[in-house]
């Protein structure tokens, strides 16, 4: 798969736009919940490469974030480790979690292993809560030190983190990468037959995922300056999986649209008072039911089918 | 100790009775149904809005509350989930949104507080030091009946059998003429009326609120998993054991970890014995 | 509307010369509500202030301006906390904060509250840590109050003298357990109130924590029986209260039972759960009984315009307008650097008791300040204060089984 030039222009006109928000709105709490739209699409962006592709589902993708925010949190606070210290950190302590829950899980297939990984994210929520002397308990660990002391340049940061993760991730998915991991989705035996190494691309796969959704964590975390166990939660999951539906998945860039549209949506339902969250939730559905495939993706591929 | 061979039934009895509804649903029609905590909430505030704001009587609500929600169940299988059926995960993705449509409806109709339903029985036994309540009592006794009902009713009638035959062999089956798509209606109105059923008789004594059909669901699932999926007899054992581990740790360790056993009894046994305990059907 | 009657102004106004001075006193005082709408505390929270606006509007409003109120919903998730806060303060340039509920949510929201340069008067959570920030880093927190209610670590002092007081001095009970939900509040508190205890001559022979989510206590009833205790103090805010309740009174568990129980402060508690919840002691800072002159009109103007009865925020919530606009008019001006000194000054009698502010910005508790009413669910769901002394307008019962086994052992 090669680079078709339409996408191309279609991701700088994206990046374009983004980045000019901050020029055309002085509204922080705009630049706020844009910063957040782009952390959810670099957790979406890395969940479709592992799961999008591999199609093993990961029910416990805060798993990893959790793992990214709470190092940073627990560095930065009791070390007083700066944050762009802990933005490896954090993301290597992801990736040695997925190693840990990597091995043993990803022989399993389908159902099983999405529920290992739910398993292993909400033991980790309770454990935060367990050992509240250390991490704060429900509380969390609050008073973190943000990346920058100015809110566009916390955006700008993020925007440029989204942009390095889709590109990285997205030329990992069009290689000869990708074409293994895709394959091994079709047929696993089929693969291991041919001579390839299943085990070693699908840990890698989730290693990867990991790392870049651990430095999401950490980017969270020095947003809010601050972590509670949330970040572990079985919803957070969810709220992921669901974006990479929406988006299409499998096609990377689809998730990160559909993360900042649906981090942005409960934002923009406000005005509803009480009703917000369910009119989010009717929404949902029916984006569910009509549009299986999702929705960026195929929309794209229509809209720029027509002018190849 | 007593109590804890007592108060470790009852906890079985109704995780019993939410594995095994979704069990039936996933060895039958291959279903991870997210909706099911959903199943088991809406029972319970059917049987609230019948008793306390339409002011029936408990017996008769508490059928209806029943029935309707098995009802409920099918028109879900029948209307969202059937014409999806062709990718998995987008039956997991709509069974999702019914559960969070569930969630917000409750929080709009009936505000986040939790709600009470009355209790069937309200004399409470004392023996050998140990206090339990009847409701309690009831829910065990009721466990042990609609399970050994469903079991009769899988082996031994040839609804059941069709049950069976199409989820060993969907195609298979329908060559025989059993109509696949109407069984998965029926064992999904299977599923959910059992989970309203243990809805109705734990409301007493737990709790109704919006949020409540998502820990019973997560502990579903893990039961399903621990005791093989597809395998009811599976269910079973997993939900004696689980829910004799959970007694257990509240009282010899802390009731601080009772909620966290059954996520490690999950992932012990995906990690050591995936098929599960009973489980016909490889988790590779 | 409220445009064109500013175009007219200027341009009458313009006529007359002093244009400009008459626009200024146009600009509403916006009110930003913080609050989990989803939730009683907050819906309660909303409504008396949108109440209190009404009624300062009534009588001419502050320094000759009206009150306006805006409001986000904060719910329990700190991500979404965060993204109402930039709302209020950076769209809809509130003048003030008030709210509040879950303090991990407050936690997260206090530095992005604190960059805005606005003023937050919190009056839902609880935890000291809230505070703690105002004494370590004044420049930047300055901005934060804590209004309503006593931090926990105070709560465990008064609960301390309850016990010591109460249970110990009229009851004769020298053996309690103590069973909390696992949360940093009860961890923080349960030290301090065990030392204080045991050194006054009473046993704590189990401290148990459970973990917030749990829904069946029989088991844990079971072991504070094992105990030989003689009464069970609880300390619940998350927690599924109303469970443990309905299965303490199931049980006819042989103990009586009281303490922290947020949610059976609602005053539709009892109802709730089918007036199982005869017996309970629970700490409340307001019941319809005049506290303070200021109670009742508060409680019935309440009850009149909503329907129903306010849960612990409300009275909070309407204390803390209270204060802020005094504040604002002490300083003659709304601006933050001007307003805080004056709040500093509070001492302000308000619907709970008066309000004074100690040096981190938290409330001070206590008797003649704010204080915690230890109130028992009695026959009918009437409600008894039983103590303080001086507050007390009744005598604490036995749940009945439990006198009435005793009357049978007689």
């Amino acid at each position: 798969m090669r680079w078709a030039g339409k996408d191309a222009l279609g991701a700088a006109g994206v990046l374009a736009l983004l980045a000019l928000i901050p020029a055309v709105t002085h509204s922080d709490y705009l630049i706020g919940i844009l910063t957040v739209s782009l952390i959810f699409g670099i957790w979406a962006a890395s969940w479709d490469f592992m799961s999008g592709l591999t199609g093993r589902e990961n029910f416990g993708h805060a798993l990893f974030i959790g793992a990214g925010a709470y190092t940073a949190a627990l560095l930065n606070s009791k070390l007083d480790l700066s944050p762009w210290w802990c933005l490896p950190a954090g993301a290597l302590t992801a990736v040695g979690f997925s190693l840990i829950i990597g091995f043993p899980t990803l022989r399993l297939r389908g159902p099983y292993f999405a529920l290992a990984m739910l398993a292993a994210a909400t033991i980790m929520q309770r454990l935060m809560r367990i050992f509240w002397e250390f991490t704060g308990g429900e509380e969390g660990i609050p008073g973190l030190d943000p990346l920058f002391e100015s809110h566009v340049g916390t955006y700008y940061f993020c925007l440029f983190a989204l942009t390095v993760t889709t590109a990285v991730l997205l030329a990992l998915a069009r290689s000869s990468w990708g074409t293994i991991l895709r394959a091994i989705r079709g047929d696993e035996a089929a693969c291991q037959a041919a001579g390839i190494n299943v085990t070693f691309y699908k840990i890698a796969a989730l290693m990867i995922s990991a790392a870049f959704a651990g430095a999401g964590g950490v980017l969270y975390a020095h947003y809010q300056e601050a972590v509670t166990p949330d970040v572990f939660a079985v919803a957070l999951s969810i709220t992921i999986i669901i974006m990479v539906y929406v988006g299409g998945m499998g096609s990377i860039y689809g998730p990160v649209a559909g993360g900042i549209i649906l981090a942005l949506l409960p934002e923009l339902l406000r005005g509803l008072g009480e009703y917000r969250l369910w009119v989010y939730s009717v929404i949902l559905m029916l984006i569910l039911f009509f549009a299986p495939g999702g929705l960026v993706a195929p929309l794209w591929r229509r809209l720029t089918a027509v002018a190849r | 100790m007593f109590n804890i061979l007592v108060y470790g039934a009852v906890t079985s009895a109704v995780y019993a009775m939410l594995a095994v509804g979704f069990t039936l649903i996933f060895g039958v029609a291959r279903i991870l149904n997210l909706s099911h905590g959903a199943f088991y909430g809406l029972g319970a505030y059917a049987a609230y809005v019948l008793t306390a704001k339409l002011h029936w009587p408990l017996l008769p609500a508490a059928v209806f509350s029943v029935l309707f929600v098995a009802a409920f169940g099918a028109l879900v299988e029948r209307f969202l989930v059937r014409p999806l059926r062709a990718s998995a995960l987008a039956v997991l993705m709509i069974t999702l949104a019914v559960a969070l449509l569930f969630e917000q409806g409750m929080f709009i109709l009936f505000g986040s507080e939790a709600r009470n339903v009355p209790a069937f029985s309200t004399a409470t036994w004392t023996y050998s030091g140990l206090d339990i309540s009847g409701q309690r009592l009831l829910t065990l006794a009721a466990g042990f009946v609609v399970l050994g009902v469903l079991y009769i009713f899988i082996q031994r009638t040839r609804l059941g059998s069709a049950i069976l035959a199409i989820s060993q062999d969907p195609e298979g089956a329908q060559y025989m003429g059993i109509p696949a798509n109407r069984m998965y209606s029926l064992v999904m109105a299977l599923s959910a009326g059992i989970a309203a059923t243990a809805g109705v008789l734990t409301a007493p004594f737990l709790t109704v609120q919006p949020t409540m059909d998502l820990l019973p669901m997560v502990k579903a699932f893990a039961i399903v998993i621990v005791g093989g999926l597809g395998s009811i007899p599976g269910s079973i054992l997993a939900a004696l054991l689980l829910g004799y581990s959970e007694t257990i740790v509240a009282y010899t360790i802390s009731p601080a970890w009772t909620e966290i056993v059954s996520l490690i009894a999950v992932l012990l046994t995906l990690i050591l014995r995936p098929a599960g305990l009973l489980g016909t059907r490889a988790a590779f | 509307m409220r445009r064109s009657l500013s175009v007219c102004a200027i341009a009458a106004l313009g006529l007359l010369g002093g244009a400009s001075l008459a626009l200024a006193e146009e600009k509403p005082i916006v009110i930003g509500a913080d609050s989990p709408i989803q939730v009683q505390v907050g819906r309660d929270t909303v409504d008396t202030l949108q109440m209190a606006i009404d009624e300062i509007n009534a009588k001419g409003g502050v320094l000759g301006r009206k009150l306006t109120l805006a409001v986000a919903d904060e719910t329990l998730d700190p991500q979404q906390g965060v993204a109402a806060i930039k709302k209020l303060t950076g769209e809809e340039h509130v003048d003030v904060l008030i709210g509040g509920y879950s303090s991990g949510v407050t936690l997260a929201e206090e530095p992005h509250i604190a960059d805005a340069k606005t003023i937050y008067l919190g009056v839902g959570s609880a935890s000291p840590t809230i505070t703690d920030f105002v004494g370590k880093n004044y420049k930047r927190f300055k901005y934060i109050f804590r209004v309503s209610p006593p931090n926990s670590t105070h709560q465990g002092e008064l609960i301390e003298d309850f016990v010591i007081g109460k249970l110990k001095g009229e009851f004769g009970y020298n053996t309690i357990a103590i069973v909390g939900e696992n949360a940093v509040w009860v961890q923080g508190l349960v030290p301090v109130l065990k030392a204080g205890v045991e050194k006054a001559g009473v046993k704590v022979p189990m401290v148990e924590l459970f973990d917030p989510d749990m829904s069946d206590f029989s088991p844990l009833l079971s072991k504070v029986k094992d105990t030989g205790a003689q009464y069970l103090l609880i300390l619940v805010s998350h927690a599924n209260s109303d469970v443990l309740v309905k299965q303490w009174y199931d049980a006819k568990f042989p103990i009586p039972m009281g303490g922290i129980d947020v949610k059976g402060q609602d005053p539709d508690f009892f109802e709730r759960i089918g007036g199982k919840a005869i017996g309970e002691v629970v700490t409340n800072g307001i019941i319809p009984a005049p506290i303070t002159p200021k109670t009742m009109p508060f409680w019935n103007a309440f009850t009149e315009r909503y329907h129903r009865s306010p849960v612990y925020t409300a009275p909070g919530a309407y204390d803390a307008l209270q204060v802020y606009v005094q504040a604002v008019e002490r300083a003659k001006s709304t601006d933050p650097e001007k307003v805080i000194p004056e709040l500093e000054k509070t001492n302000y009698v308000g619907t709970q008791g008066t309000y004074v502010f100690d040096k981190h910005h938290d409330i001070e508790s206590g008797p003649g300040k704010i204080n915690t009413l230890f109130v028992q669910w009695q026959e009918g769901g009437k409600r008894v204060v039983v103590w303080p002394k001086d507050v007390a307008n009744g005598k604490m019962i036995l749940p009945p089984w439990i006198s009435q086994r005793a009357e049978v052992i007689k």
